[in-house]
């Protein structure tokens, strides 16, 4: 319910007031198409008579001078130098209200001083510019100031000409301090400790050239440095740890949020950042690594409500990817072309959908991936586990002639003795088994999809205790003696299954099966199961605790007979420990009576899942993933014991199989040779501590593609013709792919261009975008706004560069220096632009509100994450580690319960020194984002976000001056002033006011702390106020003095760090 | 009213769906339907609720409403809503957004954006969640999206801190606060002066708003000083967080200037135990949802103030479950479904618009979520097509590029 209250009403209604001064005419009177005329067109024209067909009048476009195939062009209502000849000029200046345009009812009208424009542009030859950003930059000259004294580098030269022709001069430099301080917080995202200030400040004192240079490479190798700048690519990769929209589910992709760091800390070449962002799983002998940089487009949202389509939302999760490649890469809006041509920039809704198609060839992956060191680990032990299988050889000099003999008669043998006896011919065992395709609904919580092998594919919802249905009819064989279940893997299930939960595992609580005619003449019926075999038997072992459903009773996992004990308490499980897990299970199900098809049967198989947890909107589901039904007329047949992948090698010649493939055959038939039993418990023991790993979210290309279809008007349910895998025209052209493709390449000799092809595009050199897309936003990282204030559209739509030449000789600059963005961040740091001092008058104020003409340094308030990591630092709470599984720090419990949240979710309080890791590593729910960063403008991750903006309210207030950690800091900040800060009260403020800004206070600045320090004082003292519960630790131990006037003074201490480090000064760049 | 109450047994009445009660629904009805849990082709299920009418208007509610019906003449109801999304989270924040794409600014922030707040002390746009969950759609419901993040929503909460953060921490008692702000905003003055950046002169606003909140929150929150009349007409007991306490917070903070309050209930979402659950659902916000209108009503706000009462969609006429057992519920349904709107313009005692004989399409005066959006932009004084905000490089709006129209049937 809603209750919103009116008052009298003055309409606010937002005007495009900002471009107003830029769309001036220049003194001259000439008018600039870009500049001049395309925003008024585009603001009052282009809807109607745009590029997008579907909406246009009078069959007419605006958006081009000559006539298209589709439309007439400009030149059709412009007589070039002849306005009141041009039936533009007439149109827009009619006094018949019926002729003129804008329609009165469009509610658009254009301005005295804009017909004026029109006009002035038509009687100057009314001709047509290509939009500035759809040129490739060049580089341009750098121009000539008047005060080449102060020009440090090229930037310099491009801001100065441009101030002096304002007739402007710029701020002298930053004080040293002042700089480290900046400095520091734009190459790292911390103020520098004082040690570093210190020595700084020495060096300085001799060289201040130097010092400065060696001070930025100081901070450029720094392992922050990555950490800062990934903040800011994440928010254009909407990054979060959890999936969004209801269900709001824990997810892991922390390893992308790692390789950002690392990309950055390595100043990976910008082309490659992407390529293997967009592509890296399909670059040749792609490492685990490149494979998580497709993490980039696995952050979209992920909707798992019950009831969902999910093929739905896979769409709108392309729809994000499409908008984020947009945003961060291309740095133009794509996202109309979802429903309809872009109205303003030529951009075709087909466009969107070739684009569309590089991209939709995937399976939403979830690979098994491992630290460093987990990696190391394993590798020992693969070399120990090496060791023990080579001793076992060497003990049997006839192993060869044995494990030979061994595979003669698993090939020939069949699952069964009595499925031997009964099948005719060629006895092999898979020919024993149909094959049986359920028919699915969409009904019920979980979805299923029917793939092509027959087997049957779970997705969306996952309740955690639940029974699943399938319903097969049966004509062939005449009987049917037992059936098959089979697990399977898919790229789709976390570590690519065969289940579903976290760990791609799965528990079978029981299996049954009801049988009736297919005629409808009998009722169905139970069956009942006399035997099950599976390849897989783990020993019963309760359920692990991310299974508990409190309901308190005892439920375990093991062998297959727990799949028809009618016990729902236990239930078949097949994890064998980490990774073996994860592959093919199959288990046989023997009927005790055969079935007779006759006239065909309909067979429902029940799969009851109970063993999964007790929160469903949690990462608690123990159920099958991929699974696949069929029967046999053999009698009593058991389940294949061999691995599906040694069956696999089993099936090639053993003189055409790999060292690794004759590997893995021997390590599965050692375990079968009985006098081995000891060693085979050994590696056995080995191959449990297998680490788990983490499943991260990737991209897989899928081996058959599949077709995109352009959408009417977006609709997943209403595709329209076909979309094959293309470019927009008015960007730079695709190259040839080359022959090499992945494996979407289509047939011989045509090869498809895949996703690979389309990331190399997007960071073609002859891009027009790509390059100022990312020097624009870092550039507005160090000065507030870009040189094109619209970073997420440089079209024809976005703001004008205020600095053009600049914005394109950066550009040329990154892309020359083999895309070296650590380059740009030398060459800006290092300019005489970026070091002016931040300080304004209120001439200059008043002139150049927004600095955009750079006449002074840069100041404000720097982003969420830095607030929170200022504390920490000047406070020393700060633990540095880098990288790793997002934490926990202090939350109030009641966020993550209903109803403020909308299920129960996880909040691991991390008490020790997790929670003071730098706000980076803080877990991102998105539903309910953690309160210390939304409230300084965190996004929240559901989309690309390329510009935060930036607000002064009274809830970061109460957030800096209340929040139980924020206190914290203030008292270790105090404790550390009065043990580190000096001999005397005025050191020790200095040297607290030092660890917050960098810098000592004035004299005034000090008297006022000294007096409030010593009002403090005295009143704690006095007992005027109890000191104890200001100073006692968050986590209740009461670290504090026996001492009451040593309490006092803590007390009185913290309040002043308080106050410190809520000075506004504190947490701003300036 | 999270979760999606049925029209079916709350406002939309269907004689001829009770006749039909147990068979299968009409094949051209369910032609390319898609039911979120259930087959479609499942039995219809007739209402479980009697109807009659009430008031001078002669509005028809269902039995579960007694409250309701004795405020109906101050009411609109719009039996003839639609949507496009028929899934929790994204029909929530289609109905908070316009858009079922996440990313978009809530009604509540282009209300701010529009009309700013008239409270220095508290925050403009205020959100509540009273249901057994949070709301399907999370805190994108009442985010600013492209809008300056001053406008997005502020949960509160009726237990402890009313705001995060709001209290001081252990040991700072008022004097300290005081004492500690005055200081702080002078080292900030001083500042100004040095820098001459006016952000800093905002900081300072904002530090003592944040000082003037800790002290006004409370005391709107705190519902002991209400007489006990007024309690009683709510149905709400102080200390013990209810729907019905948010209703009446909701009148004291729209007294404060409070500009946009919104209370989710999730509640609805009746896919078994429909009769049970939703008669529970009633007992617990018919009498507060009737005594806001009328508590409004009789201290003359009722004129300025719009209140609005609704899910994010319907619910099938189809059964989910077994259609003998009391487990039996109904599944989600875009196609129509009932909300009421009340105040600030609205006329009272009209009934807008029809659903066909099962309540499953609208045949009569449809509005959808744009229209409704513009309907209740132009009550608070907007041009829903004006009301702008420029990102992306087009003119964003609430109601988003696709018509819209300001349903003036019930306007007075």
């Amino acid at each position: 319910m809603n209750a919103c209250r009116l008052t009298v009403v003055s309409l606010l209604v937002a005007a495009a007031a900002l471009g107003a001064d830029r769309t001036a005419l220049a003194n001259d009177g000439a008018v600039d198409f870009n500049r001049d005329v395309r925003p008024i067109l585009a603001a009052n024209c282009l809807t109607c008579h745009g590029q997008d067909a579907a909406h246009r009048e009078a069959d007419l476009r605006l958006d081009r001078l000559e006539s298209a195939d589709d439309a007439r062009g400009a030149e059709a209502v412009i007589i070039p130098a002849d306005p009141p000849g041009s039936e533009l000029i007439a149109r827009i200046t009619a006094s018949d209200a019926d002729q003129r345009m804008p329609p009165a009812d469009s509610g658009k009208e254009l301005t005295p001083a804009e017909i004026e424009t029109l006009h002035r542009w038509v009687a100057q030859g009314g001709q047509y510019e290509q939009h500035w950003s759809f040129v490739a930059p060049q580089r341009p000259a750098t121009p000539q100031v008047a005060d080449a004294a102060w020009v440090r580098n090229p930037i310099d030269a491009f801001v100065l000409a441009r101030l002096e022709r304002e007739g402007l001069r710029p701020s002298p430099p930053a004080s040293a301090q002042a700089l480290a301080r900046r400095l520091a917080l734009d190459l790292t995202g911390l103020p520098p400790t004082v040690e570093e200030l210190a020595a700084f400040e020495a060096a300085a004192a001799s060289d201040p050239a130097a010092a400065y240079a060696n001070e930025v490479e100081r901070l450029l190798a720094s392992p922050h440095f990555g950490e800062r700048w990934a903040r800011t690519w994440l928010d254009a990769a909407r990054y979060a740890d959890s999936d969004g929209f209801e269900k709001d589910k824990p997810r892991f992709v922390w390893m992308y949020r790692d390789w950002v760091i690392n990309a950055l800390n390595a100043d990976m070449p910008y082309d490659q950042f992407i390529i293997e962002q967009v592509a890296g799983d399909l670059l040749s002998d792609a490492t685990q690594d490149q494979r998580v940089a497709t993490g980039f487009l696995r952050n979209s949202m992920i909707n798992e409500e019950g009831g969902i389509d999910p093929e739905q939302f896979r769409m709108e999760a392309m729809f994000d990817r499409m908008d984020a490649i947009g945003k961060a890469v291309l740095g133009l809006t794509v996202q109309c072309g979802q429903c309809h041509s872009h109205k303003y920039d030529p951009l075709e809704q087909t466009d969107y959908y070739r684009m569309f198609a590089f991209l939709n060839n995937c399976d939403e992956a979830q690979m098994s991936a491992y630290t460093a060191a987990e990696h190391a680990e394993w590798a020992a032990t693969r070399r120990l586990i090496a060791r023990l299988e080579a001793e076992l050889k060497a003990s049997a000099p006839d192993w060869q002639a044995r494990m030979a003999a061994w595979e003669q008669t698993e090939q020939l043998q069949p699952r069964s003795d009595a499925a031997r006896s009964s099948s005719q011919g060629n006895p092999t065992s898979a020919s024993n088994w149909t094959v049986v395709k359920p028919v699915l609904d969409a009904s019920g919580g979980q979805k299923h999809y029917l793939l092509e092998d027959g087997s049957i594919l779970a997705a969306g919802y996952a309740p955690t205790q639940h029974t699943t249905e399938f319903t097969v009819e049966v004509k062939s064989p005449a009987r049917v003696a037992a059936v098959r279940l089979e697990l399977l893997n898919d790229p789709n299930l976390p570590h690519g299954g065969p289940g579903r939960s976290v760990y791609g595992t799965c528990a079978l609580t029981e299996f049954k099966v009801d049988a009736a005619p297919l005629d409808g003449s009998a009722k169905a019926e139970g069956v009942k199961i006399a035997r099950a075999t599976a390849d897989v038997n783990p020993p019963g072992r309760p359920l692990d605790a991310i299974y508990d459903d409190r309901s308190g009773k005892p439920r375990v996992t093991g062998p297959i007979e727990y799949a028809n004990d009618g016990n729902e308490l236990t239930a078949w499980g097949i994890d064998m420990g980490p990774r073996r897990a994860n592959t093919p299970h199959n288990a046989v199900f023997v009927l005790e009576k055969p079935l007779e098809v006759k006239g065909g049967l309909r067979l429902t198989f029940h799969l009851v899942q109970n063993h999964g947890g007790w929160n469903s909107d949690d990462n608690q589901n123990h159920n099958l993933g991929r699974f696949r039904f069929s029967v046999t007329d053999a009698e009593n047949p058991v389940a294949d014991p061999v691995p599906a992948a040694v069956r696999a090698i089993l099936a090639i010649p053993p003189d055409r199989r790999t060292p690794e493939q004759a590997d893995e055959v021997f390590g599965y038939w050692r375990t079968t040779v009985p006098e081995w039993a000891e060693t085979n418990r050994r590696l056995e023991a080995l191959w449990q501590s297998h680490p788990r790993g983490t499943t991260q979210l990737v991209l897989s290309e899928r081996t058959t593609p599949r077709q995109t279809h352009r959408l009417e008007r977006g609709d997943f349910l209403k595709p329209a013709e076909p979309a094959s895998p293309g470019v927009p025209a008015f960007l730079h052209p695709l190259d040839e792919p080359k022959a090499s493709a992945g494996p979407t390449g289509g047939a011989k000799g045509a090869v498809r261009p895949n996703r690979l092809d389309f990331a190399r595009w997007l960071v073609d050199r002859r891009s027009p975008t790509t390059a100022r897309a990312i020097v624009n936003r870092v550039w507005q990282a160090y000065f507030g706004a870009g040189l094109v204030t619209t970073p997420e559209d440089l079209g024809t739509q976005g703001a004008l560069p205020t600095h053009p030449e600049l914005l394109d000789w950066l550009a040329v600059e990154l892309m020359d220096s083999g895309w070296s963005l650590k380059h740009i961040h030398r060459l800006i740091v290092g300019s005489a632009t970026y070091q002016q001092s931040a300080a304004v008058t209120p001439e200059l104020l008043a002139r150049d509100p927004a600095n955009e003409l750079l006449a002074r340094g840069p100041r404000f308030r720097v982003d969420a994450e830095a607030v929170r990591d200022i504390a920490l630092a000047a406070s020393g709470l700060l633990y540095r580690k880098l990288g790793g599984p997002s934490v926990y720090p202090p939350a109030p419990e009641f966020l993550f319960q209903p109803p403020t949240s909308y299920g129960p979710k996880t909040w691991n309080h991390n008490s020790g020194p997790d929670q003071y890791r730098r706000a980076l590593y803080t877990f991102r729910y998105r539903s309910v984002p953690y309160p210390a960063l939304e409230s300084f403008d965190a996004p929240r991750g559901d989309v690309a976000c390329v510009r935060r903006v930036r607000s002064n309210t009274p809830l970061q207030a109460l957030t800096t001056l209340n929040e139980p950690l924020y206190v914290q800091c203030a008292r270790e900040l105090a404790r550390r002033a009065i043990a580190e800060g000096g001999a005397n009260d005025e050191a020790r403020l200095a040297y607290a006011f030092r660890r917050c800004l960098s810098r000592p206070p004035s004299a005034e600045e000090l008297a006022v702390l000294a007096d409030f320090l010593a009002r403090q004082k005295a009143r704690f003292r006095d007992g005027g106020a109890d000191p104890q519960p200001l100073i006692a630790d968050g986590d209740a131990q009461a670290a504090v003095a026996d001492d009451r006037a040593a309490a006092a003074d803590l007390a009185a201490w913290t309040a002043v760090a308080r106050i410190v480090l809520n000075l506004d000064e504190t947490i701003t760049k300036q | 009213m999270a979760g999606a109450p049925s029209h079916l047994e709350l406002f939309d009445n269907k004689p001829v769906l009770a006749k039909y009660d147990g068979s299968l629904p009409p094949a051209e009805l369910i032609k390319d339907y898609r039911a979120a849990f259930i087959n479609p082709n499942s039995t219809l299920m007739g209402p479980k609720f009697k109807f009659a009418r009430y008031g001078q208007s002669g509005a028809e509610l269902s039995e579960l409403l007694p409250h309701l019906s004795t405020a109906v003449d101050d009411v609109a109801i719009v039996k003839s809503m639609v949507t496009t999304a028929f899934n929790h989270a994204p029909a929530q924040i289609m109905m908070s957004t316009g858009s079922q794409q996440f990313g978009k600014p809530s009604l509540g922030a282009w209300t701010l954006y529009g009309l700013g707040s008239e409270s220095q002390n508290l925050p403009g746009f205020v959100v509540f969640s009273t249901g057994a969950k949070g709301p399907s759609g999370g805190s994108a419901n009442w985010g600013s999206g492209f809008l300056p993040t001053v406008h997005q929503g502020v949960q509160l909460r009726t237990s402890g801190d009313p705001v995060l953060y709001l209290s001081n921490p252990p040991g700072v008692d008022d004097r300290l606060q005081r004492e500690s702000l005055d200081v702080i905003n002078a080292l900030n003055r001083r500042q100004l002066d040095v820098m001459g950046d006016p952000e800093i002169a905002t900081r300072i606003n904002s530090f003592e708003m944040a000082y003037r909140m800790q002290a006004s929150a409370p005391e709107a929150m705190n519902l002991a000083d209400e007489p006990e009349h007024i309690l009683k007409m709510y149905g709400a007991e102080p200390g013990k967080p209810s729907f019905a306490n948010t209703c009446l917070l909701a009148r004291r903070l729209v007294e404060r200037g409070v500009r946009f309050v919104e209370i989710f209930h999730e509640a609805w979402d009746q896919h078994g135990y429909l009769v049970p659950d939703i008669k529970r659902n009633c007992e617990v916000t018919d009498q507060p949802s009737a005594a806001l209108v009328k508590d409004l009503k009789q201290r003359g706000l009722l004129d300025e103030t719009l209140v609005i009462w609704g899910g994010e969609f319907g619910r099938t006429p189809m059964v989910q479950g077994d259609p003998n057992d009391a487990g039996a519920g109904r599944d989600h349904h875009p196609n129509a479904f009932t909300m009421w709107l009340a105040g600030g313009g609205v006329k009272g005692g009209v009934t807008l618009g029809e659903s066909d004989d099962f309540g499953f399409n609208v045949t009569r005066d449809a509005v959808n979520v744009r229209d409704l959006h513009a309907t209740i932009l132009h009550l608070l004084g907007f041009d829903h097509a004006r009301l702008s905000f420029k990102f992306q490089g087009l003119e964003q709006r609430l109601t988003g590029v696709e018509p819209a129209r300001v349903v003036h049937e019930i306007l007075a």
